[in-house]
């Protein structure tokens, strides 16, 4: 078939393959009558690939109207331009038509890969385009190793071109590989650097150039950032492993990576010959612009990367003892390399160019203060070098040097060398430097990454690997507490809206914590009470940020708290406890945690048993149950809630209480408080937890004194009465309802049955109530009162059907029948009353509650 | 010997002992209120424990009982209040860790204070031997769990270089350190740790690092280990014995072994036992619970026989294997020249200057370099002393011994000729006899 013919006839839209054509032959016989159709008919006759046009119907084509098939074929064009169009066309196509690529995209990568080694720029330029902008955006989800698998060799071949163009274009297309799929670079690191060494030490010529050289660089630098440079990121990947299973290799990277070192050390050499080259450049009055910036900063980070990667390597073969191979000696221990840097590279420090932004200039020089700083923690430096970068540093912590943007990010990169340098060096420096650290510390903003990377180091400063420095330094232990008494307002000021900072602060307190020297003062004990106080409302301080953290950053900030009771308890700490305790949105998860620190603490012996003592008793009487009374079924939802989380800290508590030593010393210590809480007449739930301890702690025969004895029984009648009034009856399902009232009954049927004293009073006292009411009701006439005697009597009543129910109270109420006898009589007598107080209704009421009463106390007699 | 356990408590109710197969109570140990992790036995020789002291009282105390007398026969006190206290295998030395993060390492057979260092910031809470008996695994108050060399202890030169005493430094744990347990992998072993911060963490001793962490709904007091290797048992602040899988994939341990009660309070200590697979736990109620840990169910309890009520709260158990010392056993001579079986009192202070370098062993070559390391250590002036004793029984002694020797075998030479001479007699004797019948 002709294609190339096929755009031109184009507007003939139908029929070109089958043109009527007209011929006059003689007539036609006309069709005899009983001749058979064999006419086939059918709906379609879908014939493949006969007609070009036909088919581009339904074909994703570009502008120029050419399918991708036909786009293929033409990559093999021997013209530059057709070849240009053809890539064009592609770019055109998918942009369209997207879904072409997709199924389509091996062979495409297959049949262009060969061009990116054309003589033509222009054909070079736009593959790259076409790879930018289409390819790899398409493939983001796919396999992409099989992409690159794909590419590699057509990129390496171009990489040993003959044609310093091509090349280049080579690496600028590696660049973009690497981007797109970053583990390419440790498929074929060495190979890769093999070249990126070839093409800088051959080319000296690009000093001239340096828009092509910028390129190169940059691939280099972005190739050694992916050398792996610090542990963290494999070791969190470790931590999940399966434990006593076959292991594999030890870390897989590290085989990986085993046989660069060698060409790192000449590309690290090759390096520093550029950087020298620039020089000269950095110092002519108008030599210096952007793109030679660019270089030398790629230079720079690139030497960097390399001098970090060898460190790391060498630090974990001494770790893990892994086979010693060629890289015995590190890089900058090698003499070469050695003298190299430190003549020719750090020697050059600082650098000062004439015409240029002293910020870029600033910026140059930290990326060598970092390389130096890495340097000189294993080789001597000259001392006049040395000097010349810590005045650096200093400066820079000291904000002496512009901030802007990108100078911060250096800085950031320096201040973890900062602990291990204030080791290093000599006095007067060391103190220059931790006083130039204090002002980057007190400057920064709290929730700015710069104050985030000095509370990281701050731990390095004060406790180097879990140990204490500099015992009796006085200058170092001044400027040590300066910082640290920094930290709680800090914590205060960062607030809930950056957990992750208030994470670092908490973290950090807790080691220093830990290791017992943090030396508080009271305005720091102060701002750790202000962070577990929670907003209140009614208060115009605001609260500390603790009750509305994530909850493991709360967990941080206990442990914390568990620390600094042991050194630091004071009452104004554990005031702010307690509110933190008792704040509503507080997650009973965490405040079971809290109790639970607390006893920790009381049992490592740092809270007096008194104050002990008093959280507990706070905490169980002030604890609101919300909402008392419910009324729609949501409500009823949230009181199981808060009641559960009640009902276990009640638990919790009496299980601390009982824990803490022999019970009945415990009740006689707690006894008088227990009784005076009791006196203020708590709401139900509080009332009940408070019951609840006592029968904890207590025994029978009951240790409690008359007092105590006398002082319950005034308070049950009214307890009991409570239960039968707040928790409404649930008739469908009755044994629920037994079941709740049990929880509340259940400790005054404890206390009855160590004391019948009790009982008797208690039963006494609801037959005087009864009585009374009674002649109230027959003597009041006002309805509203006698509507509330009436029903304080038919709660009376309840009591006692449902002390009744329970077996063994049974027992003990039988003892008293008589009280029992009265109530019964003074129902009876109202039954009949005459009072105009008494509605029907409450009439109805008596008799019923009468009838039952009857029964019950006739099974009393049996 | 005979297998027991002993358990002992917080306050002065004494250590109680029962027999393990019949749960049989045996005798009661008088006046001992220890501390977690503070009762040893030492070797199968007796039992030791510190004492909890009043917080008036600068000095601690270490109490020795024999294995046949309720009285704590050796009183010693140390310096400070002692928390943790655990002796090696043979019972040779005896390892205190005090309430301000010291640890102490005596010498049992003379009492000797060989060594004294700063070990944690804090208090030490547990102190375990690995299996071998060279290693010594602290862990502290502060949270961390710190790994010992004993051979490195001693090594000045290293100590002046500026190095660290301790071996491993685990640091991740955020709140105290319960209790720790090795397992049997020697210098691979696993370290499992529990916490108050709800946590057991799981460290490899070889690589020194992290292998996993197990969060647990509560608080850890005790761990054991199950000999399987894969499983250990957590007890827990909520009443619960946890089962903890060292290779499980999520974070969170949950597995329940069971509970003592229903309503129970904190499990303070676990023991398993190899004979019989059994493990024992004992709560802050005053329950030493057998645990059958395969049916996870419980065998029974063992009660102190003062009636039914719960006994007072236990807050360690051992099991131990008893050796009853008598005087025939006269390797301990010098403990039996002071009329007693039990070793010493210990001492309060190191010895210092001379007086110390000429007490130690030195080792000399330094650990790493593969010269066969020493297993154990006797202070040389062990040696010195038994020595000295053979040398004073004496010249004469051994003169009369020896002259008596030549006698003997002058005598029996001379009754061998004899004997010979009879035999060669007899044999002439049948011979004739033979003759006289052959020819007949």
């Amino acid at each position: 078939m002709a294609r190339s013919k096929a755009p031109a006839k184009k507007q003939q839209k139908k029929g070109i393959d089958f043109k009527k054509i007209k011929r006059k032959l003689g007539r036609k016989l006309p069709p005899p009558n009983n001749a058979t159709n064999t006419e086939i008919k059918s709906k379609a006759i879908i014939l493949h690939e006969q007609s070009v046009a036909a088919e581009k119907d339904g074909l994703a084509t570009s502008k120029k109207g050419l399918t991708l098939k036909e786009l293929q074929l033409r990559t093999s064009h021997h013209n530059a331009k057709v070849l240009k169009d053809t890539l064009h066309g592609f770019q055109d196509l998918f942009k369209h038509h997207p879904a072409e690529l997709q199924s389509n995209k091996y062979t495409i990568i297959q049949c262009l890969g060969k061009l990116i080694s054309h003589d033509d720029e222009l054909v070079r330029e736009a593959f790259y385009e076409l790879f930018r902008t289409q390819i790899f955006r398409a493939c983001k989800e796919d396999n992409k190793g099989l992409v690159v698998l794909l590419l590699m060799p057509y990129i390496f071949t171009s990489m040993t071109n003959s044609s310093i163009e091509v090349r280049l274009m080579a690496f600028k297309f590696f660049h973009l590989v690497l981007e797109y799929y970053p583990p390419t670079f440790s498929l074929y690191a060495e190979k890769i650097l093999e070249n990126y060494k070839d093409v800088i030490q051959k080319n000296h010529f690009y000093i001239q150039d340096k828009n092509k050289l910028e390129i190169v660089l940059s691939g280099l630098a972005h190739c050694l950032s992916l050398l792996p440079c610090d542990e963290s990121n494999t070791d969190s990947q470790r931590k999940n492993e399966t434990l006593l299973a076959y292991e594999e290799d030890a870390a897989k990277e590290c085989v990986r990576f085993a046989h660069v070192s060698g060409i790192l050390k000449e590309i690290v050499g090759v390096l520093i010959n550029c950087f020298q080259d620039f020089i000269p450049l950095i110092h002519a009055p108008r030599g210096f612009n952007k793109q030679s910036f660019n270089c030398i900063h790629h230079i720079l980070h690139s030497i960097g990367y390399a001098i970090k990667f060898s460190i790391r390597r060498h630090s974990q073969r001494q770790a893990t003892w892994l086979p010693a191979s060629e890289e015995n000696t590190m890089m900058i221990l090698d003499p070469y390399i050695a003298s190299m840097l430190s003549k020719k590279l750090l020697g050059s420090f600082p650098l000062n160019c004439k015409n240029n932004l002293p910020e870029k200039n600033d910026e140059l020089n930290s990326v060598l203060t970092e390389i130096f700083l890495e340097v000189s923690e294993w080789s001597s430096l000259p001392s006049d070098l040395s000097n010349r970068f810590l005045e650096f540093l200093e400066n820079a912590l000291q904000g002496k040097i512009t901030r802007s943007n990108k100078l911060s990010k250096s800085l950031l990169s320096l201040l973890p060398f900062v602990p291990k340098l204030i080791l290093r060096v000599d006095r007067d420096q060391r103190d220059n430097l931790m006083q130039a650290f204090t002002i980057t510390f007190n400057d920064c903003k709290p929730d700015s990454p710069l104050k985030l990377a000095c509370i990281s180091v701050l731990k390095d400063l004060i406790i180097p690997n879990g140990d204490i420095l500099y015992h009796n330094d006085p200058t170092v232990n001044n400027y040590q507490r300066a910082w640290v008494n920094k930290l709680p307002s800090l914590l205060n000021q960062l607030g809930d809206k950056n957990p992750v900072s208030t994470k670092v602060v908490l973290q950090l307190l807790l080691d220093l914590a830990r290791v017992g020297c943090l030396n508080a003062s009271t305005t720091f004990e102060e701002e750790i009470s202000n962070f577990f106080i929670p907003c209140q409302e009614e208060g115009d301080v605001p609260g500390g940020p603790f009750a509305s953290l994530p909850k493991e950053v709360q967990e941080v900030a206990l442990c914390f708290l568990y620390y600094f009771i042991i050194d630091n308890f004071s009452s104004r700490l554990l005031k702010a406890i307690v509110s933190c305790c008792l704040y509503q949105q507080l997650e009973p998860a965490v405040l079971f945690r809290i109790v639970e620190i607390l006893h920790s603490a009381y049992k490592a012996g740092c809270i007096q048993i008194t104050d002990h003592f008093s959280f507990f008793i706070t905490l169980i009487a002030r604890f609101k149950v919300v909402p008392e009374k419910l009324e729609s079924a949501i409500e009823c939802d949230e009181r199981e809630t808060y009641c559960g989380t009640f009902k276990q800290l009640t638990n919790l508590v009496c299980s601390c209480l009982s824990e803490v030593g022999d019970s009945s010393l415990v009740l006689q210590i707690l006894e008088r408080v227990f009784v005076e809480q009791i006196i203020s007449k708590p709401a139900l739930d509080n009332g009940c937890a408070i019951l609840r301890m006592i029968c904890a702690l207590d025994s029978k025969p009951t240790r409690l004194s008359e007092s105590s004895v006398t002082t319950l029984s005034e308070f049950l009648p009214g307890y009991l009465i409570d239960i039968v009034n707040c928790i409404p009856e649930d008739k469908e399902n009755s044994y629920l309802y037994i079941q709740t009232c049990l929880y509340y009954l259940v400790p005054c049927y404890f206390l009855f049955d160590r004391s019948s004293k009790l009982t008797e009073q208690v039963l006494k006292r609801m037959r005087s109530m009864v009585s009374e009411n009674t002649k109230a009701l027959e003597s009041v006439q006002d309805r509203e009162s006698g509507r509330d005697s009436l029903n304080l009597i038919q709660c009376i009543v309840s009591v006692i059907l449902l002390m009744h129910n329970d077996v063994k109270v049974r027992k003990l109420i039988s003892s008293s029948k008589s009280e029992i006898d009265l109530i019964l009589q003074n129902v009876i007598t109202l039954q009949s009353s005459q009072s105009t107080s008494l509605t029907v209704e409450g009439k109805h009421m008596m008799k019923i509650a009468g009838e039952r009463l009857r029964i019950a106390f006739n099974s009393l007699l049996a | 010997m005979e297998i027991s356990v002993i358990a002992s408590s917080s306050i002065d109710e004494g250590i109680g002992s029962w027999d393990l197969k019949t749960g049989k109570e045996q005798l009661r140990f008088k006046q001992c209120a220890s501390p977690a992790h503070g009762l040893t036995a030492v070797g199968e020789k007796f039992l030791a424990s510190s004492q909890l002291r009043k917080e008036s009282t600068s000095s601690g105390s270490i109490f020795y009982w024999s294995w046949n007398k309720p009285q704590a026969e050796v009183r010693s006190f140390p310096v400070e209040p002692i928390k943790a206290l655990v002796a090696n295998n043979e019972g040779t030395y005896l390892v205190g860790g005090g309430n301000s993060g010291d640890i102490y390492l005596w010498e049992v057979a003379t009492g000797k204070l060989l060594k004294k260092w700063h070990g944690h910031y804090r208090s030490v809470t547990c102190l375990v031997f690995s299996g071998d008996d060279s290693l010594l695994i602290s862990g502290s108050q502060d949270g961390s769990v710190r790994v010992w060399s004993l051979i490195r202890l001693f090594d000045d030169f290293q100590r002046q270089q500026g190095n660290t005493l301790y071996e491993h430094n685990f640091n991740e744990h955020t709140m105290s350190v319960t209790d720790i347990v090795i397992d049997y992998g020697g210098c691979n072993a696993m370290i499992i740790s529990a916490s108050e911060d709800r946590t057991c963490k799981v460290w490899s001793l070889s690589r020194g690092k992290l292998l996993k962490n197990i969060i647990f709904p509560s608080a850890i007091n005790a761990l054991a280990l199950d000999p399987g290797g894969s499983v250990f048992y957590a007890g827990g602040r909520d009443g619960k014995i946890y089962i903890g899988a060292i290779n499980a994939t999520s974070e969170y341990g949950t597995q329940v072994l069971g509970s003592v009660s229903e309503q129970s309070k904190a499990v303070t200590c676990l023991a398993y036992c190899t004979e019989g697979n059994l493990l024992i736990s004992g709560s802050e109620e005053g329950v030493v619970c057998v645990w059958d840990p395969k049916s996870r169910r419980p065998v029974h309890t063992l009660s102190s026989g003062k009636g039914k009520g719960k006994g007072p709260p236990v807050n360690n158990i051992q099991i131990v294997r008893k050796t009853i010392v008598d005087n025939s056993n006269k390797t301990q001579s010098s403990w039996k020249r002071r009329g007693s079986l039990m070793p010493p009192p210990l001492e309060k202070y190191e010895r210092s200057g001379e007086d110390t370098m000429d007490g130690i062993v030195t080792v000399d070559p330094p650990p790493f370099s593969d010269v066969p390391v020493y297993s154990s250590f006797l202070s040389a002036d062990l040696i010195d002393e038994q020595v000295r004793e053979l040398q004073q029984q004496g010249s004469a002694a051994t003169e009369i011994e020896m002259e008596r020797l030549k006698l003997e075998y002058k005598r029996s030479l001379q009754l061998n000729d004899q004997w010979q001479k009879n035999y060669e007699n007899l044999l002439q004797v049948v011979m004739e006899e033979e003759q006289i019948g052959g020819s007949n």
